[in-house]
């Protein structure tokens, strides 16, 4: 057929741009879009709305008050009439031998709470799916969630009353081996090993919930056809439990570490004293006594805001790894 | 001998019985298919088979060695299951040599194994790919794979095909059917699906409430199924059934309900059963719709005409019950649209006991 016949020929560039022109012209624009998804899903918004002013009241309005970090702060001229001052709070707290242990004492006590708190979860929701005996399985969750719901002033009465160098159970078995008593609580090198201690028994248990789950979610054919293969017991636990968990795992760590700054700071309060200051004076303690009891509240805002930054590139870090490595991150 | 062997197999949960003393027995390299509706037990017999769930009474035999209380791992079974039973965070080749590894075999034979196998299920491109960045077809053939690899002496398959979809589910059937022709491997294979049994299988098991209702070839089955559970089950369109009264007619015994009659074939059954309800089964496929001027002719009310190609499926109504009728198309196109009945030969009409729904002796099709 000859060109001349057919007036399309030649011309396919042409109706090309036409057709993408059309198709523009037909498309809805950006927010009619968004006006559309709005009239479709209002209902899930409508959900959404005391969320969101929750955060905005409790997280995000706060944070104006979080300049007086860089402000000379005086209670009488408010947070807008204080004059700024810089990084000078940074300064002070960067010289100040107190802030500075403190910082330390939460890294160390932070550290060994990752080591020892963040697996013990793991293990005791492994250990609870391998138990067979429903009956046991159950009494046994029942009794390692419970210590969560305890008040945290209980949990440190029982731990004071059991470190006790009088009347408290573990100088009274060290006793029974003629081992003399030792005042625990107010040692600074027991001091970690106790708060640590203390935060594994009453956590580990309620925290395995989201590893149980996790297990459950995997399918129980995954099991039936390793038996089939031969596998044991151990090697479904280390070759399928394991693996299929693990990006449970790397969630929570992340979040983990993002906290890690935030060392449970009421049962510090609770359970430290002047003399166990130097392993257990931490950053919110610090913060606490600086900012509450010492009415310096722009330099406690100022330590505040250096936990809050850090934590954020903790967690941002920690993401950006395991999104690199493992395909598996919290955004 | 890799045969398998079930002498009286009960299968209870406390006091329920779900599986009524099954016997069988499954020859070396045969393909024997157990098919049934959902529940009927097929699935808890060859879990019990691979040793996931425990035998409550009979026994269970394996290559001559009774299994009952061995471990699955030493049955030297390999079960392919339905929702392929693959580990997420494995690759391909790692799959396939998951039971390798677990068996303690050596890197040199894991590698060449699973390069094997990877070349017979055509996976040779995608070893290194995780389970998630495959389609549910190779998928399968994965699943496949970590059968064969073990080089077991039975395959156990649950439903392998019911995730596809139809078209790949066709092709699947043929590969699993290739495989087996290569490998010889005594298999034993559970669907609901009677396509994928009557195409499959070299004896075809059919299951109902626990129970076998008929063991045979898939064409014993489907021409003289033994009661009209068979009958209905297998076979698509399903057996037509109708019931009826039998009659004395002047060439032998017939069948009449509504005022219209069927002859039959005279069987000495039926001679003793004249004035006696039957059930009539008669395939859609074996009735003749070619000349609707026959007075022999046995009246329907076409509903609808579905013409699929080749041939054509007409939905009629008898006794106030669908009727199906298959015929071919070719030189028959003319005929369709003024159907009003049909004609049968005596010998394709199963007459079943209106009663025990069993079919009456003597009426053997050969094939």
């Amino acid at each position: 057929m000859s060109a001349d016949l057919d007036p399309a020929i030649g011309r396919t560039e042409e109706l090309v741009v036409e057709a993408r022109e059309a198709q523009r012209s037909r498309r809805p624009g950006s927010l009619q879009r968004v006006g559309d998804h709005l009239k479709r899903e209002w209902q899930l918004y409508v959900m959404l709305i005391p969320t969101v002013l929750w955060l905005l009241i409790f997280l995000y309005k706060p944070m104006y008050g979080l300049q007086i970090a860089f402000k000379d702060y005086s209670i009488f001229r408010g947070v807008a009439g204080s004059p700024w001052i810089g990084f000078e709070h940074f300064q002070t707290l960067f010289g100040n031998d107190q802030f500075l242990r403190a910082l330390k004492n939460t890294i160390i006590i932070s550290f060994y709470g990752l080591l020892f708190g963040f697996p013990m979860p793991i293990l005791l929701a492994l250990m609870f799916n391998e138990i067979l005996n429903q009956t046991f399985k159950k009494s046994a969750q029942t009794i390692v969630y419970l210590p969560h719901f305890v008040s945290s002033v209980i949990i440190a009465g029982i731990v004071i009353t059991a470190f006790s160098p009088s009347a408290g159970i573990v100088n009274t078995i060290m006793g029974w081996f003629g081992i003399e008593p030792i005042y625990f609580l107010t040692k600074p090198e027991w001091f970690r090993p106790i708060f640590v201690g203390t935060g594994v028994w009453q956590e580990a248990g309620f925290q395995s919930i989201v590893y149980l789950a996790a297990i459950a979610g995997v399918s129980p054919t995954l099991y039936e056809s390793a038996v089939v293969d031969g596998a044991s017991r151990w090697q479904m636990m280390w070759k399928i439990t394991i693996p299929s968990i693990l990006p449970t795992i790397i969630i929570m760590l992340i979040i983990r570490i993002g906290n890690m700054l935030e060392v449970s700071f009421e049962m510090i309060i609770l359970l430290y004293q002047p003399a166990t200051y130097e392993t257990a004076d931490v950053v919110n303690t610090f913060i606490y006594r600086q900012g509450i009891q010492g009415g310096q509240y722009d330099l406690a805002a100022a330590a505040g805001l250096f936990n809050a930054v850090v934590a954020f590139v903790l967690v941002m870090t920690a993401n950006t790894i395991s999104k690199r490595y493992s395909r598996t991150s919290l955004w | 001998m890799s045969g398998v062997r079930l002498d009286g197999i009960v299968k209870a949960y406390g006091s329920v019985q779900v599986v009524h003393g099954i016997d069988l027995e499954v020859k070396e390299q045969e393909f024997v298919v157990l098919v049934g509706p959902s529940g009927c037990g097929k699935s808890t017999t060859l879990r019990m088979i691979a040793g996931l769930e425990e035998i409550s009474d009979g026994d269970l035999t394996i290559d001559g060695r009774t299994v009952n209380r061995v471990a699955p791992k030493d049955r030297d079974v390999a079960m392919v299951f339905q929702n392929y039973a693959l580990y997420p965070h494995l690759n391909v080749a790692d799959n396939i040599a998951f039971g390798l590894r677990i068996r303690k075999e050596s890197k040199e034979k894991i590698a060449s194994s699973v390069e094997e196998v990877g070349g017979i299920l055509g996976l040779t491109p995608y070893l290194e790919r995780r389970p998630a960045d495959l389609s549910g077809g190779q998928r399968q053939r994965v699943a496949m794979g970590r059968a064969i690899v073990r080089r077991p002496k039975v395959f156990l398959f649950d439903e392998p095909l019911s995730n596809l979809d139809a078209k790949l589910r066709t092709q699947m059937r043929a590969e699993i059917k290739r495989l087996h022709k290569r490998l010889g491997v005594t298999s034993i294979y559970v669907t609901h699906d009677q396509v994928e049994a009557m195409t499959l299988a070299d004896r075809i098991v059919v299951m109902h409430d626990g129970r076998i209702e008929q063991i045979g070839s898939p064409m014993e089955l489907f021409l003289n199924p033994a009661n009209t559970f068979v009958a209905g089950f297998l076979g698509s369109p399903p057996m037509n059934m109708v019931t009826a009264m039998v009659a004395s007619g002047d060439q032998g015994p017939v069948a009449e309900f509504d005022g219209q009659r069927i002859q039959l074939k005279p069987i000495p059954s039926l001679q003793n059963s004249v004035g006696e309800k039957v059930t009539l089964g008669i395939r859609p496929e074996f009735v003749n719709v070619g000349d609707q001027s026959d007075p022999r002719r046995v009246k329907v009310d076409v509903d609808l005409v579905e013409t699929l190609g080749s041939e054509a499926l007409i939905h009629a109504n008898l006794q106030g019950a669908p009727f199906v009728i298959r015929t071919d198309t070719v030189g028959q196109m003319h005929v369709l649209d003024g159907i009003s009945g049909f004609t049968i030969e005596p010998h394709l009409v199963k007459v079943f006991d209106a009663e025990t729904g069993q079919t009456l002796p003597g009426q053997v099709l050969e094939q």
